[in-house]
């Protein structure tokens, strides 16, 4: 009889990283069949583009560095799908490849891979992307919120992530279900995004688009580029509901705004976390 | 109390029964006892066969009547090796004469306690906490610990467990006493009311199970007073038993019965799990057997909770005082996942019961810098397991904390030879890694 000796604890919750990245991945699928609906195949092409060379950029630095390949983790896999939902339909195929490599390449394993980024890679990608090729990324219109049914299915959109709403706020609200992501962010988002649209006084109809939802349950709160303490969550909410209002106020387009919200405050994240650790329960008086 | 007053009866001794009980001489926090008996004495059931009147110490009885066969260094279930009496059955049950009390007052209760050994579940002599200097108020008994309510809280003991809690209010003097059951555990909470007949004891329900090792934050929740790790719940005026301790003070003060046996829960992978009244230094083996042997090929057993209990080397340890729960993994249960980089997910932030960052601490152990440790507060941790529990890369949270404490430690420590020894086990002169509860945790 061979018994294991470890240190506590024997048991485990169960919830892994591949859960966490897959059940965003299929979520974001089924956003990608739907836009292929409204958009049409080419929309599915753009998607199928950015996730192959997300993976095979990751694949080939890692056999390059003689790294363990991490590609079922889905994490590359999740960087080519949020990057190819920021990108409009009408975008040539070449543009998702560049952004692909920028960020798996640059923003993800430069800083040393999973769980090191400062930025989220799929946003610094897009503003790389935005910033490069300006006139080929943009999109064509910008969602405005004429009816409830607006929220299941958006014709009107510019962007493949827009299609509907729906399918994120369920997502997203499993995903609080299950615990794969902290309430705090996107309750804050949402609170602080409504309040301050109204404070100044700006039509619900033009901020509340599929960005937004994007941005409140899948890159606002992505584990990595976000604040650990509790403190620092409800602050890191706070701040990205008052960005995207301004923003959006100021360029009057509140797609955009949500997008640089986010790469903003993953620059100021280390910034909160810092200034907001926490005093433990039981402190040891010196 | 003593062996004279016994009659003599004729032992029926039968060669082939091999019985022995392992008695470890240090089942609680304190210094080591000295052996009463010799090799080859005879012993009976409840005679005092361990002792040191020197420091902190509760005396260990014999659990079985019998002679001693060798005493010798036995594996311990939380401190590796320690000085215990081996004791063979003779297969009769002469025990020596008890003295219950019947009306006991403050001092019979203390002398009772002291006299019986008792060993409340975090390891703590439970005399000492009655004769502290500070003053009593309340008296808590933590119904929230799954093993011990599993183990302790059968129907039929209630009554003798809210006889425990009300001698217990006697020797400290406290006017105030209180259940604490988590909220869900409703019908554990009507059967203590049904039976509580006392205007001072009330229920107190949380929404937490606190283990032993979280007295402190169990006292802090109650009271609203913090303790820091370097006290004891008692510096809140508090005195924190568990339903074991209460159990055991009863049959010390109403029956006149020393700490000689313990309620185990057995669990996993066995024929027939369920809860036994075994003797002090019992083998785990033994215990198992009882519930109908392994099912299956055993991985790794665990005493007192899957959560923060002791994985065993072997299954030849003895039942102590303090052991409520013996968990039996199956080979394929046995986590053995390599772990991944922390994602920064904060999952463990948001289960920390004290409010520390456990991954943040525990990359800085990993790579050695033990200072920042000591800033971002690692000796606030009680070592609970929750945070390695909800950790979704499989990071070993608990190791690393614990490894960058005993680092601390050694960094600290100033070179001296007069430098204060830690309390507990005296094996060896390295900080214990083996005896969380015995070290760590809320007591050390």
């Amino acid at each position: 009889m061979k018994l294991t000796v470890s240190h506590p604890a024997h048991i485990r919750e169960g919830v892994t990283i591949n859960k966490i990245m897959w059940s965003k991945i299929a979520i974001l699928l089924v956003l990608s069949l739907i836009s292929a609906v409204v958009f049409g195949p080419k929309a599915l092409a753009v998607v199928l583009i950015s996730v192959l060379a997300a993976v095979l950029t990751e694949a080939g630095i890692q056999k390059l560095t003689k790294q363990e390949l991490t590609i079922k983790d889905g994490d590359a896999v999740l960087i080519g799908l949020i990057m190819a939902l920021l990108l409009p339909p009408t975008v040539d195929l070449w543009i998702p490849v560049v952004g692909a490599f920028f960020a798996v390449a640059l923003v993800k394993h430069a800083f040393g891979g999973l769980g090191s980024t400062l930025f989220n890679p799929a946003i610094a990608a897009w503003v790389f992307m935005n910033m490069s090729w300006g006139a080929l990324t943009g999109s064509e219109s910008i969602p405005y919120l004429s009816g409830y049914t607006d929220l299941f299915i958006e014709f009107g959109s510019g962007r493949l992530a827009e299609v509907s709403s729906m399918v994120l706020i369920i997502g997203g609200l499993y995903l609080i279900y299950k615990k794969y992501i902290d309430w705090r962010i996107p309750t804050l988002y949402l609170i602080s995004t409504i309040v301050m649209a109204l404070l100044i006084g700006e039509e619900l109809s033009y901020v509340i688009t599929g960005m937004l939802f994007l941005g409140i349950f899948i890159l606002a709160p992505d584990p990595t580029t976000s604040p650990i303490t509790k403190k620092g969550r409800f602050i890191y909410g706070i701040l990205c509901g008052i960005l995207t209002v301004v923003y959006g106020y100021l360029t009057y387009d509140y797609v955009v705004a949500v997008l640089f919200t986010v790469f903003f405050a993953n620059a100021v994240a280390p910034f909160i976390e810092k200034n907001t650790f926490p005093k433990p329960v039981n402190e040891v008086s010196a | 109390m003593t062996t004279e007053e016994v009659k003599k009866e004729t032992p029926k001794k039968k060669k082939e029964s091999g019985k022995q009980v392992v008695i470890p001489l240090l089942q609680h926090i304190g210094i080591t006892c000295k052996p009463l008996v010799k090799v080859k004495d005879e012993v009976l059931i409840g005679q005092k066969i361990g002792e040191n009147s020197d420091g902190l110490c509760a005396p260990v009885h014999s659990s079985i009547a019998g002679h001693v066969v060798a005493i010798e260094e036995r594996l311990h279930p939380l401190c590796g090796k320690i000085s215990s009496i081996v004791i063979e059955s003779d297969e009769t049950n002469r025990a020596i004469e008890y003295n219950p009390h019947n009306n006991p007052s403050k001092e019979d209760i203390i002398n009772a306690v002291q006299e019986a050994g008792i060993v409340d579940l975090t390891g703590y002599p439970l005399y000492d906490m009655l004769t502290t200097y500070n003053r009593i108020d309340t008296v808590l008994i933590n119904l929230t610990f799954p093993g011990d309510v599993n183990s302790n809280c059968a129907p039929e003991n209630i009554p003798k467990i809210i006889e425990g809690m009300k001698l217990l209010m006697k020797g400290s003097g406290a006017l105030d006493g209180a259940f604490i059951i988590h909220k869900y555990n409703q019908s554990l909470s009507s059967v203590i009311k049904s039976k509580l007949h006392d205007e001072n004891i009330e229920i107190f329900t949380v929404k937490d199970n606190y283990s032993p090792t979280m007295a402190n934050l169990l006292a802090y929740e109650i009271t609203g007073i913090p303790v820091p790790n370097t006290q004891t719940p008692l510096d809140a005026g508090v005195i924190l038993s568990s339903a074991s301790g209460a159990l055991a003070v009863t049959r010390a003060v109403n029956e006149g019965i020393p700490h000689i046996e313990a309620n185990v829960t057995v669990s996993g992978a066995v024929r027939n799990p369920g809860t036994r009244r075994v003797n002090i230094g019992t083998s785990f083996k033994e215990v198992i057997q009882s519930s109908g042997g392994y099912s299956g090929e055993p991985g790794k057993i665990i005493m007192n909770g899957s959560l923060n209990g002791t994985a065993q080397p072997n299954d030849e340890v003895p039942v102590i005082k303090s052991t409520t729960e013996i968990i039996v993994q199956s080979t394929d249960e046995v986590l053995c996942e390599s772990p991944g980089p922390c994602i920064h997910c904060a999952r463990c932030v948001d289960v920390c019961p004290v409010n520390i960052l456990p991954g943040r601490i525990a990359s800085f152990s990993d790579m050695g810098m033990y200072d920042e440790c000591f800033k971002m507060h690692v000796s606030s941790c009680i070592e609970c397991g929750q945070c390695f529990y909800v950790c979704p890369s499989n990071r070993h949270l608990v190791q690393l904390i614990k490894f960058a404490k005993v680092e601390l430690v050694k960094l600290l420590t100033i070179p001296d030879e007069e430098a204060t020894p830690i309390p507990g086990c005296q094996t060896c002169e390295n900080p214990c890694l083996l005896g969380e509860p015995f070290i760590s945790g809320g007591i050390a």
